[in-house]
């Protein structure tokens, strides 16, 4: 029988930690953001990613993106650490005994309370071995410099290391859509290296995710 | 807090508050104690207005006990958070908490045709405690959680990870 009392352990029923209202504050005597447990949040000005986008270029050319990919790298070990820690703090348990769906609930509710978009995951090819992620409004690829190539370089080292960590499996992306190449939103695909491998010729020949995903499928 | 009178609160650059703004701000004020009441049941009769609901799904509608556990857990959340909104007087409380949240739980573990019960019975569990003019007050927040959870636009299923 389902009792309603050992439903409420110590009367908790944890619910969407990153509600917006809830999550972030402000110190604003010292001029700081803060997240609910205190620590510093950033509001990143349009100009200064941009900035950043074509400094970039001009000082690095073609390594640029390479630049942005490993700094998203970076950014993604710590912020699945950060991640990690506060939501096992926060439902009081150690993160194993999470459930899938809140954590991954988590996940999308964080990226949106933080202003990077509206992130999806995408499990249609998962007998095969990928995961999809779609982001939506990203502020990151809508500050590069429009192109014919996909340039969420950032965003694909943070997912990268993000579902490397999480499912303990050597992990790469791919971005195949682009809001800055004139889709709809930015498409990435994860999968094993030897598996992905082919995934960076078909980006780079100009082709469109749903053909990329029909020829991976082919390929079995 | 974001509730009705924030928007009071929000404008001595403008103006003093007139006639009617304070109107409004004297009405909330004089149904503080009703709804401090209307709270207080809800606190500590918490389980005692659940568990009854969390029985009848088990055993006359026969649910399997995990889909009933979660449903619970969907159903009391829904209560707190129509009560801390009763208590603003801001169904938009409802809103901005549960949003992206409760509905995906509800997609995730598929408890719809639980919880769609499980909201019958909580109206009539309710009705029992309170009277018309209390339920009145609850209204609002529960319909807005109702409709909320039955409303399922974000388009990532989770379900098929789990």
């Amino acid at each position: 029988m389902v009792s309603v009392a050992d439903l409420l352990t110590d009367g908790r029923l944890p619910g969407n930690y990153f509600a917006q209202d809830l999550y972030v504050r402000g110190s604003t005597e010292l001029g700081l953001l803060e997240n609910r447990r205190g620590d510093r949040l950033l509001a990143i000005p349009d100009a200064l990613l941009q900035a950043i986008y074509s400094g970039l270029e001009k000082e690095t050319g073609q390594a640029s993106r390479l630049v942005l990919y490993n700094c998203g790298r970076w950014w993604g070990k710590n912020f699945y650490a950060r991640f990690c820690e506060e939501l096992a703090d926060y439902y009081k348990q150690p993160l194993a005994s999470l459930s899938m769906a809140e954590f991954l609930q988590s996940l999308q509710q964080c990226w949106k309370t933080h202003g990077w978009g509206q992130i999806h995951l995408d499990i249609t090819y998962r007998d095969r071995g990928f995961l999809g992620v779609e982001i939506w409004h990203s502020p990151f690829t809508a500050a590069a410099p429009q192109g014919q190539k996909p340039s969420g370089d950032l965003e694909r080292g943070i997912l990268e290391i993000f579902f490397t960590q999480l499912t303990g499996r050597e992990l790469r992306c791919a971005q195949t859509s682009c809001t800055a190449k004139g889709d709809d939103c930015n498409r990435f695909i994860l999968g094993l290296e030897k598996r992905l491998a082919p995934v960076e010729g078909m980006v780079a020949n100009g082709q469109a995710h749903q053909a990329i995903m029909q020829t991976l499928m082919q390929q079995g | 807090m974001t509730f009705k009178l924030d928007a009071l609160f929000d404008s001595p650059d403008k103006q003093y508050l007139d006639a009617n703004d304070l109107s409004t701000l004297s009405q909330y004020v004089s149904s503080i104690p009703e709804r401090m009441a209307v709270y207080r049941t809800l606190r500590d009769q918490e389980i005692a207005i659940v568990q009854p609901i969390a029985d009848a799904l088990q055993q006359q509608a026969g649910h399997p006990e995990p889909l009933v556990e979660r449903s619970v857990r969907n159903g009391l959340m829904v209560l707190r958070y129509a009560a801390m909104a009763m208590l603003l007087d801001d169904e938009g409380f409802v809103e901005e908490r549960l949003q992206g949240w409760l509905p995906e739980m509800v997609k995730a573990y598929e408890t719809r045709a639980v919880d769609q019960q499980l909201f019958q019975l909580l109206h009539k569990q309710l009705g029992k405690v309170f009277s018309p003019a209390q339920l009145g007050l609850l209204k609002p927040s529960l319909e807005k959680a109702q409709s909320l959870m039955l409303n399922t636009r974000e388009t990532v299923t989770l379900a098929g990870l789990l």
